[in-house]
């Protein structure tokens, strides 16, 4: 995953990609493979859920989000969690800026 | 959601370490799983029924939610969509292109900001609708997105 996140004024905003197939139904069924795309993502800040989203099929390959929250961040770690829909997890972290 | 407020100040770290309380943090993949199958079909979109799906009603507003998508979308496969509405605590992402509705459900955190940007695929030109829960009640904002296959602008 392509973590930057910045703080400025107390709010942080946080850019990820990660990287994924996301393969639709649809597109799995033309290539005769198996659908498997990002369904759950989670950001933390300690033990702080500062993002959370339950997505689709229908998000781009490679997921672009931007997200943004509140707090006195600088220098934390954001960790990043995404969930597929085989099961598989990864996790990322980087330090806020 | 003054309840929320005043769980958060007393609570607020007990309520943060144990995740999935109920009153945030889910996995709607996991929790609503009927709400990704609500399907588009011809001549009737499921925006509606995915909506009511998801938060129990089709008692939409218009206003308070903004939504930025490009008039016309040259990949169908990339098109950047931000939502944002300010207080929501809750936000969502449908469209009545694909096979079904619902493309992102978004839990707000405490600290969290209503603003999210993301990169959707569209199967064709269709409406984008963003609906926000605010205070208990829903609010919409829709767009239309013109996805052109082959660079032929319209």
């Amino acid at each position: 995953m392509r973590i930057k996140a910045k703080e400025k004024d107390g709010i942080t905003t946080a850019k990820v990609m990660a990287k994924h197939p996301m393969m639709s139904y649809a597109e799995a069924k033309k290539k005769g493979k198996k659908a498997n795309f990002i369904t759950y993502v989670i950001a933390k800040v300690g033990d702080e859920v500062v993002y959370e989203a339950s997505t689709s099929q229908f998000l781009s390959k490679n997921p672009y989000l931007k997200f943004k929250f509140k707090g006195e961040n600088k220098g934390k770690e954001l960790v990043i969690t995404w969930t597929d829909l085989s099961g598989k997890t990864k996790t990322d972290k980087k330090k806020i800026k | 959601m003054e309840r929320r407020k005043f769980l958060g100040l007393g609570a607020g770290i007990l309520a943060a370490t144990m995740i999935p309380a109920g009153l945030s943090a889910q996995n709607y993949r996991e929790t609503k799983v009927d709400v990704w199958k609500v399907k588009n079909e011809k001549g009737k979109p499921g925006v509606d029924a995915a909506i009511k799906a998801l938060f129990g009603t089709d008692k939409v507003e218009d206003g308070k939610v903004k939504l930025k998508a490009p008039d016309i979308a040259e990949n169908g496969a990339v098109i950047p969509v931000t939502l944002k509405a300010e207080g929501a605590s809750r936000l969502a992402l449908f469209q009545d292109a694909n096979p079904e509705s619902l493309v992102t459900v978004f839990d707000v955190p405490k600290n969290g900001i209503p603003d999210y940007s993301l990169r959707i695929k569209l199967q064709k030109t269709g409406n984008v609708v963003a609906v926000a829960e605010i205070d208990g009640k829903l609010y919409k904002a829709s767009k239309v997105v013109k996805v052109t296959i082959g660079g032929c602008g319209g």
